[in-house]
């Protein structure tokens, strides 16, 4: 049983091949899916789910899990048209944005870690009070807009200098590499994977369970505000469920990525390949006419079918 | 005794605290006479949380989200399929086939989480959107109306289902399942050794959870007295916060059937409550998150102090 088929990178690999043959099948049924506008706009649609995964994945490798990040993106969604509505430098929005947001996240990780509380239950309460201030807060109608530099950062048909694709693409794929590197060559990466891997031993290390888990909750809630704020200038307008579908997604990207939920184990890389994957699944089922419900219902078989390929765990027998 | 309420002792208190102040604010619609239709207003959610108990209690990440979309389907199913176009109407069909599909639901997730080892999370996810697009396939408006045998069951009869789940289970606690489930649920690895079929018990109890799912689709139905394809999934979340609210471990191994009840009354009788004081729902759903985060809190603090006085 312990081919290399249980290695990390090979369930990487596995997910970015899956992608790529879904992408054959695609240009195989479909006219005009590997058309350069398609491509483009995959591409984008991609990038937003890849920037809410990456607190997804950082939480999930230290053993955690964040259900708060749909409501984090709504908030900064809401919150950050509302400001910039009423006149606000949009600086100033972010900053202010981005801060409530690490301080939300903050108070998930610590209050989870903390009192050794499951931070399903942490981030979803957090999660549902945010949400329902933001609702009282706009009386249930957000207003305002994404400023132009926003909207057309992540414009499908925008550029960048001379590459055909908007600069959201360059900037991810620049965070992705300094996240790998953060996570591979940091002593906060190894602690994350400590932690994660065995949260018994890792205080004997000298690793402060408390700190990490602060921070890491909090940088997933920042990216989740960034995720906001993004799809802000994406949709043009407010819209405080805008972050609903994200819950699920980015669990699934995570895991169709090869990152296991008990912890210690994961990339970002891995995360990307799942990203990719989900895009392709969604995108193909669209085009061959499938109504939004068999969409569903396909989305969800097809994750469950590859998680049976790839993404299995070990059997308890075997940790005795 | 002691030990109940010490488990269950925040939510207990807090049960007496909104009855309380749900009688004084409210005394017309918690008059005694009102109680079989408060408890038919309860039901689904007092029923999604005691479906979602058994695989929580099972351990190692057990976690049922698909509990709201079995709901939705077993209602569209029930309703449109068998009741209104097929022309079954007893309850000797309908309640069997409820339950029928609830518990092979339960055995498919049993066993993509036992036998396939997917984490329970993620293969329950993939039911969640199956059954989700599934019954929409079915049902893609609400239809109408109910049995009313059915219907009933929201009203004068709403002690019945609720009972004979609460008969199920008191009688599962007199079997060795319940010893397993709890050994495994706190240490499978120790479980395993002394003997336990974890696998087998941890499969039971997702059929458990699926059943008593089905179930409560049913209590559902009988309450709207229709079918509506989108309420199913509004369940899944709200009755895993009762469950942690009733003071059950999502760490699995520690609490029961009657603890995630009481927290499903808990956030019934909130509910109610702030719709007595006429807040609207965002209001509500601040107070919600918070009662949630609080109580998880208030219980680890008690967790703690009980252990350092044991110590």
């Amino acid at each position: 049983m312990t081919l290399p088929l249980d290695s990390i990178k090979a369930r990487v690999l596995g997910a970015f091949a899956v992608a790529l043959v879904l992408h054959g099948i695609g240009t195989a049924l479909i006219p005009g899916y590997s058309a350069p506008f398609a491509i483009r706009a995959m591409l984008v649609i991609a990038s937003l789910l890849a920037v809410a995964s990456i607190g997804q994945t950082l939480v999930v490798i230290l053993g955690g899990i964040d259900l708060s990040i749909p409501f984090v993106i709504g908030f900064a969604n809401v919150v950050a048209a509302q400001l910039y509505g009423q006149g606000w430098h949009f600086g100033l929005v972010c900053a202010v944005v981005f801060g409530l947001a690490a301080l939300i996240g903050a108070f998930n990780g610590a209050l989870s870690r903390g009192l050794n509380l499951h931070p399903l239950i942490v981030t979803l309460g957090v999660g549902m009070v945010v949400q329902g201030l933001v609702l009282i807060w706009t009386k249930g109608f957000p207003s305002g807009s994404a400023p132009k530099a926003v909207s057309g950062f992540v414009s499908i048909g925008g550029s960048f200098g001379p590459l055909p694709v908007p600069a959201l693409i360059p900037t991810l794929l620049v965070l992705t590499v300094l996240i790998v590197l953060v996570l591979e060559r940091t002593p906060y990466g190894r602690r994350l994977y400590a932690l994660g891997s065995n949260p018994g031993a890792a205080p004997y290390a000298l690793i402060n369970p408390l700190r990490i888990w602060t921070v890491t909750f909090a940088a997933s809630a920042v990216f989740a505000a960034m995720a906001g704020v993004l799809l802000l200038g994406f949709t043009g307008s407010a819209y405080g469920d805008v972050g609903q579908p994200y819950l699920f997604q980015t669990i699934a990207a995570v895991v169709v990525g090869g990152t296991a939920l008990v912890g210690g184990r994961g990339s970002f890389i891995g995360t990307i390949a799942g990203v990719l994957v989900l895009t392709e699944i969604n995108t193909l089922l669209i085009g061959l006419n499938f109504s939004p419900a068999s969409v569903q219902a396909a989305f969800g078989a097809i994750i469950l079918l590859l998680v049976s390929i790839y993404g299995r765990e070990r059997h308890f027998r075997t940790t005795v | 005794m002691t030990r109940i309420f010490g488990r269950y002792g925040f939510a207990i208190g807090i049960l007496v605290v909104l009855l309380i102040a749900n009688l004084v604010m409210n005394p017309a619609r918690f008059a005694p006479g009102n109680w079989p239709t408060l408890l038919g207003l309860a039901a689904p959610l007092i029923g999604a949380a005691l479906a979602s108990t058994p695989v929580i209690l099972a351990g190692r990440g057990g976690i049922d989200i698909s509990v709201g979309p079995v709901m939705g389907l077993v209602s569209a199913v029930v309703i449109k399929v068998l009741y209104l176009d097929a022309g079954l109407a007893s309850p000797f069909i309908l309640w069997p086939a409820a339950l029928l599909i609830g518990a092979a639901i339960g055995a498919f997730n049993g066993a993509m989480a036992t036998v396939v080892r997917v984490q329970p999370i993620v293969a329950t996810l993939g039911t969640y959107l199956i059954l989700g697009g599934l019954t929409l396939t079915i049902l893609p408006a609400p239809i109408g109306p109910a049995p009313d045998w059915l219907k009933a069951m929201a009203g004068a009869w709403s002690f019945l289902p609720l009972g004979l789940i609460a008969a199920l289970w008191w009688a599962l606690c007199r079997t060795p399942f319940h010893d397993q489930l709890m050994a495994v649920g706190s240490d499978d690895r120790a479980a395993y050794t002394a003997g336990v079929p974890v696998s087998l018990t941890r499969f039971l109890a997702y059929v458990l959870t699926g059943l008593l799912a089905g179930a409560a689709g049913m209590m559902l139905t009988a309450l709207i007295g229709s079918a509506d394809p989108k309420v199913g999934a509004n369940y899944t979340l709200i009755a895993i916060a009762a469950v942690a609210l009733g003071g059950v471990s999502l760490a699995g191994g520690r609490g029961g059937l009657l603890g995630a009840a009481i927290g499903a009354v808990d956030i019934f009788l909130l509910q109610s409550l702030l719709t007595a004081f006429n807040v609207s729902t965002y209001v509500l759903q601040v107070a919600y998150g918070t009662i949630l985060v609080v109580a998880v809190v208030l219980i680890a603090l008690q967790d703690r102090s009980t252990k350092r006085s044991h110590a």
